[in-house]
């Protein structure tokens, strides 16, 4: 990145760069595959994968079940599951493979782009607003979404809407970005002056690394219980 | 990096548009190969345990309920074999006072049958001793009335009739 142009095409009359479709696709196999794998052979009695993929599956409904309660939970679980790897395989992707071509990246973590956030946030949003409806009716969503708890809070309430679809998607990006800048900053700095400042330069980046290992892991938790949260506020209004 | 933020020509909607399919067909995938397997699994263990527990309840139960009744069986048995003995008991004394009472009266039987053979013989005796003293004193008489008599030799032959007579008492 770094200020480099990103390389797009068109088609049907629609931009895309190539970066993003490399990254998304890679991350969508990693957590396929993995899933996949873990999978095979399903037994009454788990083994081995069989609980890592229940306690992946467990920690996931989890979050759900802190936000939403009873029956509802149930729904929201795959949701929430394919969300939180997704996220997770992303965030991590870039921190062991960034690959830089002469036109720009190659390979980074999707979500240290906005467009990619920004659109899971999206999803989120959409999703929540169209559970409201569904489950409150039209009427009472409207109700208890921006007209409470006065009925000139409703400025307030549609601003609100609009900060949190942002916020959701623009703490990811803004997290997992940061992350990448710092460790191509460290990495240009070990090249700069020779052998010296490669000494200097892997103690920091290995730092600068594992604390971003963690800083991924915790973006991925926190999207996918702000995901919930935001679903449970309009499933189930504060009474 | 500005251009990235969207804001002027370049909106990538491609890339929203392909975001979200992807992770859409993800879901799917997910869902097929994973997340419907994995809860049917769940909910079949979640079946398994229950009727396990149901089973195990169950099993619970009637070993209470055979333990009572072994129980109850053993008490019973006790009852009996308490039972048994001291019917045992009884009919070993009444036994007892049957034999000694037919021990004694056979022994009264024997006695009485033994006093009477006794009561027999010396009638019998006495009455042999009878004759014989007769037939002796036929005999004497007669001896008597054929030897010439002298007082003197007649007192001797008496005297010793009659201490023979005696002697043959007492050896009676």
């Amino acid at each position: 990145m770094g200020g480099n142009p990103v390389a797009t095409f068109k088609f049907l009359g629609l931009t895309f760069s190539y970066v993003n479709i490399v990254s998304g696709l890679l991350a969508s196999l990693v957590v396929f595959l993995l899933v996949f794998w873990l999978s095979r052979n399903l037994q009454l009695k788990p083994t081995g994968k069989q609980n890592v993929l229940e306690w992946i599956m467990d920690f996931t409904n989890g979050i759900v079940r802190g936000s939403i309660s009873g029956d509802e939970a149930s729904n929201y679980g795959l949701y929430a599951f394919t969300l939180f790897l997704f996220i997770f395989v992303s965030n991590q992707m870039g921190l062991f493979i960034n690959i830089e071509g002469p036109s720009g990246d190659i390979l980074k973590s999707p979500t240290a782009d906005p467009i990619v956030t920004m659109t899971l946030a999206l999803m989120t949003v959409m999703m929540a607003h169209f559970s409201g409806v569904s489950k409150l009716g039209f009427k009472e969503y409207f109700k208890s979404t921006y007209l409470s708890p006065f009925k000139f809070w409703l400025p307030i309430s549609v601003f609100e809407e609009f900060t949190n679809f942002l916020t959701l998607g623009l703490r990811l990006f803004g997290n997992i970005f940061a992350g990448e800048m710092l460790l191509k900053t460290i990495g240009g700095f070990a090249f700069s002056h020779g052998i010296t400042t490669v000494i200097f330069a892997i103690p920091l980046e290995l730092l600068w690394q594992g604390f971003s290992v963690f800083i991924g892991s915790i973006q991925a938790f926190v999207f996918v219980t702000l995901t919930t949260v935001y679903i449970s506020q309009k499933v189930q209004p504060e009474e | 990096m500005f251009s990235q933020l969207t804001l002027g020509a370049s909106l990538y909607v491609g890339d929203m548009l392909f975001y979200a399919i992807c992770f859409l067909v993800l879901m799917a995938l997910i869902a097929k190969f994973a997340w419907n397997p994995v809860n049917a699994m769940l909910k079949e263990r979640a079946d398994r345990i229950a009727n396990d527990m149901d089973s195990a309840e169950n099993a619970r139960k009637d070993a209470q309920e055979l333990a009572a009744q072994r129980k109850q069986e053993l008490d019973n048995s006790q009852a009996e074999a308490t039972n048994i003995i001291s019917n045992a008991k009884d009919s070993g004394n009444k036994q007892r006072g049957q034999i000694i009472s037919d021990a004694q009266k056979d022994a009264q039987l024997l006695k009485e049958n033994a006093q009477r053979d006794i009561d027999q013989q010396r009638d019998d005796a006495l009455k042999s001793a009878k004759d014989d003293v007769a037939s002796l004193s036929i005999e004497i008489a007669s001896k008597l009335m054929k030897k010439e008599l002298n007082s003197e030799s007649q007192k001797g032959l008496i005297d010793s009739y009659i201490e023979g007579l005696g002697k043959s008492n007492e050896s009676r």
